[in-house]
Parts: C-alpha cells; structure tokens; sequence
C-alpha cells in the first residue's frame, strides 16, 4: 500500500499538473491528433457512459416506446401486415372480465406478499442482528434463497405441494392436520403460491433490513437503554423508525419482485384451477405468447405498470427515500 | 442460625436461577430457536433436491420419505446418458449466454459506471434514474415488443437475440453496481494520477480498475447468476439450438410427472454452480441492496 500513500501525497499539490503524455500518433497530422486527445481527455466521463447508455436505451427504451404504440394496433405476429385498431384493445380490457379477476387477483397476491415478507422479513433481520455466537451460520442460510435459480425453486416447490407423494402434506398428516389438494384448490392455489413466494420474499426483505439495522448509529439505542426504555419501546421508538427508508426501500424493491414473478404461476399452478392464480403478468404472458395477440397483450403490460407505479409511488412518497440524500 | 442459613442458601439458588434464565439468556435462546424453524422453511427444497437426487429412483415417491439408503449417482447418470441427454447441451447454451452477455455488460458498463460516479455533467442524475426505471419495470414491458421485433428482423430464437435480451437486465445492473463502488473510490487518487502525468483514461485503467476489483469481481458473479437463473425471456425467446437449462427443466424434464429423479438431479446441476460462486459473494449481496437503498 506504500504506493497509495505516495499517490495521496501527492494528490493535494493539484497546481503543479504535468503537461499529459506525448502524443503517440501518427508525426504527419500531431496536432488535430493531440486535440482529439485532449478533447477526448475533457470529455472522458461522457464518453465511457455514452456507449452502455445507447445499448440500454436500444434495448430497453425503444422496445417500450414501441410497446405503447402497439397497444393501439392489432398486431399479431401470424399476420404480415397489421393496423392502427384506436383504443380497441384498451377497450377489451375494460370489457374483458378474465381480465378483472386478473387484476383482482393481482392485488391480493401483490398486497398478502408484500405483507406477509416485509413483517416476517423484518422479525427474521431482528434476531439476525442479535449478537449471538455463530449468527453467520444463520445469514449464511438465509441468504440461500436469494442465489437458487427461480425454476429450481418452482419446480421443487411444485413437487413438496404435490398431493401423493408430496413432503408438505406428509408433514401435514403427521401432526393430523386436513391434508388440502394445494395447487388443485381454488382456494388454496394462491395460499401455496404465497408460500413459495415467501420462500425467496422473506430472505431478500430480511437481508436488505439487516444490512440496515447494522449500519444503524449505535448511540439512540444505548441512550435510551441508559434512560431505561424496555426492549419493545426501543424497537418502535428508535429502530423501526431508524429503519424507515430501509424498509420502504425492500417494500419497494420486494413489490417489483412480486409484481414479475413468473416462474411460479407457470410451474406451480399454471393459473389456476381455473382462474384462481391467473395474476396480470401471468395473464399478459398467455394472451401473448401463447394465444398471439400481441396488440392486446402490449396494452396489458402499459396497464401493468400503472397498476405497479400506484403503491411504488405511494411508498417512495410516504418514505421520504428521495430527501435523504439532499 | 438455621433461619438465616436458609434464607442465604435460597438466596444463593434463586441468584443462580436467575444467572441462568437472565433475560438476555432466554433471549437468545427464543431467537436460535425461531432461526432454526426459518432455517428448516429455508432449507426444505434445497434438502428435496439434495436428497432425491442422489436417492434410488425407486425411493423418490416412497411415503413416509425414505432417508436412511445408499446414496447412488444414477439419477445423474440416467439424466444425461437417458432420454434427456439434450440437457447437458441445454447448459452449455446457457453458459454460452452467460459468458458473452455479461462479458459484454462489463465491457460497457464498467466504464460507463465509472463515469456516472464521476461526472458532473447535466443529467446524470436523471440517467441514473433511467437506470432504476429501466431495472424495475417489468421485463413483460419490453419483452412484448422485443418479440415483434425478433419475428421482424426473423432472429427470434438466436444466441444474438437471447444475449440482447439478457443486456436488459445485466447491463443496468453493471452500470449502477459499478457506479457505487467507483464512488467509494476517493477522488483525490485519480487527482494525483493526472499530476503524475496520466490521462483520464490512464488513471481510469491504471488507478482506479485495479482498486475496484474486489467490487468489480463481486458484481461479475452476480451478474453471472442473473444469467444463469433467467427463465422468463429465455422461455419466450429460445429456440430450439438455444434452450437454456432453466427451460430445459420446465419445458421436458420438470413435464414428466413420474421423474422426480431426473428433476432432483437436473435442479441440483443447476443450483450447484450457483452456490459455488455465490459462497465468494455474500457480501456482494449486502452490498447491492445497500448501495441501491442509498441511491
């Protein structure tokens, strides 16, 4: 590390800059290629973001723009031509009563998981960060949902709710509890979706919360332990709002999350039974890809991210998260 | 007197009673075991996995579930040498996919994250921004499109269709993690660089890249396991000279009802590569939450 030092040395004599290196280009033409070097140097931070910036607006920002303007046609990818069709397929969704119970289903799916995962999550970080011997054992497995690839998950899940020989309902006749036919059930399809959800929505809410509670200022705590505050006051009266922008922040991160789920509906319940699981995202795949509307199924998904943008701006609202920095 | 003995020997026993189940003790020990029924929740499907895949086929739908047998490599043996002997293929395409697509998000992101951290031009907030919307916004949003695109320009089912796909995600995430840990990076460093004669370019290569490896290799692997566990586009836009494992597993393996000995053995390939290179990067996981929360 001797080198860094001399370096930071040397970083507070900013006056005395050394001319840049000789230009190493061609001796015929030295000065438009020294200028082109010295703008290129003036330049140089616009420039290394320039060529990540086009990519991403080519792949992301003009497919999205192109998106919304084909909500108003009625492409389908079997035809070679198609036509602007208005607000038709805007239309449909107001119409289509498939499509409510998509969204009906959205909400609750999206509104049970966000609870259930931030208040679990939220008591799992609380006894993670408590000083015990060996806690990193228990981070360690926490983390591990995070890592496993979302089919892996899905697939097992699929297999531990199964009726014959799934572990779920083997532990279920153990204890002599009803053994339900999970994803079989209307009305325990989106219970089991919810808990497979839980699976991965828990261990993100407690990790991001976690990371926040030990970057917590120490000194509130201890102050009011010394004014002799009980547990249970300080963690509502010191912690959890300590807490806020962080727990806004997995609320929101965690609620994206939920909002593209995909791999469960498709593997766990397909949907349904019937229309049971059928979430708008879900939803919006099948019009798609699999019944080749395309117009109708790129007007879902402008309604999807109104539907998302709703709670993701009311929570970075309500949080505060934007003033934080200044 | 016998009164006071007594009173000081129960004295005694109620202060050790009282060392033993002090309020910190129960505590901690209410917390291990509220863990250890999370962890039993966290560990159950990756316990399946583990277990039916080296369990004998024949035990996989045993109720109750067998664990004591001998442990057997014929389910891997089956899965690739069997009827779905396409799945080792299955994850090369997605190694393949991974290796040039996040080569690719580093090879553009890396600088452009460093030239976020750095700039004060006009609307680098608002790009960062950009970033955000682009990663929350729901893959379904620009994977509708992107297909007609595809059919169009007839690459739908390409490794070059798949690689662009896999940039919307892995490059906005490249850019912002980059874009956090360069803004560790004091500044003045970069500062006594250029008074020693370099470049913007050469203090950014010589200076600054090789003090970000840590961060630089942390965002690698998990850049590495967003590719690796894609499932959504990659469904859609595969064709058949391109499946990747995840849809190799939906698409046939995971079909098969009566094969949960191929599945196991399948999800255990999948999951143990991750595993392996996610054991470098705890940390990093911290750290993208925490640098995402900070803005």
């Amino acid at each position: 590390m001797a080198g860094q030092t001399d370096i930071q040395a040397v970083g507070g004599a900013r006056a005395f800059r050394l001319p840049l290196p000789a230009p190493a280009g061609p001796a015929s033409a030295p000065s438009t290629w020294a200028r082109l070097r010295k703008w290129a140097d003036k330049r140089f931070y616009t420039l290394v973001t320039i060529p990540a910036l086009v990519v991403i607006t080519a792949i992301v920002a003009v497919p999205l723009l192109i998106g919304v303007y084909l909500s108003f046609t009625n492409y389908t990818p079997v035809l070679p031509s198609f036509a602007w069709a208005g607000l038709v397929n805007y239309d449909n969704i107001l119409d289509n009563s498939q499509i409510h119970v998509a969204i009906n289903n959205t909400v609750i799916y999206a509104g049970a998981g966000i609870v259930i995962q931030l208040i679990l999550g939220l008591g799992v970080a609380l006894l993670l960060a408590r000083p015990i011997r060996r806690m990193a054992i228990f981070r360690v497995i926490y983390m591990l949902p995070l890592m496993v690839p979302g089919v892996a998950g899905a697939v097992t899940w699929s297999v531990l709710f199964s009726t014959g020989s799934g572990w779920v309902n083997y532990f279920f006749s153990l204890v002599g509890l009803h053994q339900p036919n999970w994803t079989g059930d209307p009305r325990t399809a989106m219970p089991t979706i919810l808990i497979a959800s839980a699976w991965t929505g828990i261990p993100i809410v407690s990790i991001i919360t976690l990371a926040g509670l030990l970057s917590l200022p120490k000194d509130p705590v201890e102050a009011a332990m010394i004014d002799g505050a009980s547990s249970p006051r300080i963690l509502w009266h010191v912690t959890l709002p300590g807490l806020r922008p962080v727990l806004a922040f997995a609320a929101i991160f965690q609620l994206v999350n939920l909002f593209r789920e995909f791999a469960l509906f498709q593997i766990v319940t397909g949907g349904g039974p019937g229309f049971a699981t059928t979430v708008l995202n879900y939803y919006v795949y099948q019009t798609t890809f699999v019944f080749g509307e395309l117009g109708l199924g790129a007007a879902l998904a402008v309604v999807l991210v109104v539907l998302m943008a709703i709670p993701l701006v009311v929570i970075y609202k309500l949080s505060g998260i934007g003033h934080r920095n200044g | 007197m016998a009164s006071t003995a007594g009173t000081t020997d129960a004295g005694m026993w109620a202060n050790r009673w009282a060392r033993l189940v002090s309020r910190k003790r129960v505590a901690n020990i209410v917390t291990i075991v509220a863990l250890l029924i999370g962890a039993a929740f966290v560990l159950l499907p990756l316990f399946w996995i583990v277990d039916t895949a080296f369990k004998p086929v024949g035990d996989a739908f045993v109720i109750p579930p067998k664990f004591i047998y001998t442990p057997t490599l014929g389910n891997f043996n089956s899965l690739l040498g069997g009827q779905y002997n396409q799945y080792i293929d299955d994850m090369g395409h997605s190694a393949i996919i991974m290796g040039i697509s996040v080569a690719f998000a580093l090879l553009l992101g890396v600088p452009a994250g460093y030239g976020l951290a750095r700039s004060r031009f006009r609307g680098s907030g608002a790009i960062t921004g950009w970033l955000i919307v682009a990663y929350i916004v729901p893959a379904l949003v620009y994977i509708v499109p992107l297909y007609a695109i595809y059919t169009r320009l007839d690459i739908s089912g390409t490794y070059l269709s798949m690689i662009l796909y896999y940039e919307t995600f892995e490059m906005p995430f490249v850019v912002f993690m980059m874009r956090s840990y360069f803004s560790d990076v004091p500044r003045e460093l970069e500062d006594a660089a250029r008074v020693d004669g370099c470049s913007r370019w050469q203090a950014f290569r010589k200076v600054m890249l090789p003090l970000v490896i840590p961060g630089l290799s942390t965002v690698t692997i998990l850049a590495c396991i967003l590719s690796w566990g894609e499932f959504f586009g990659a469904l859609i836009f595969t064709g058949s000279s391109t499946i990747t494992a995840p849809v190799a597993i939906e698409q046939y393996i995971g079909l098969d009802s009566s094969n949960w000995s191929d599945l196991a053995a399948a999800a255990l390939l999948l999951v143990v590569p991750v595993l392996v290179l996610a054991g470098f990067v705890q940390r990093g996981y911290m750290r993208t939450f925490k640098s995402a929360s900070t803005g």
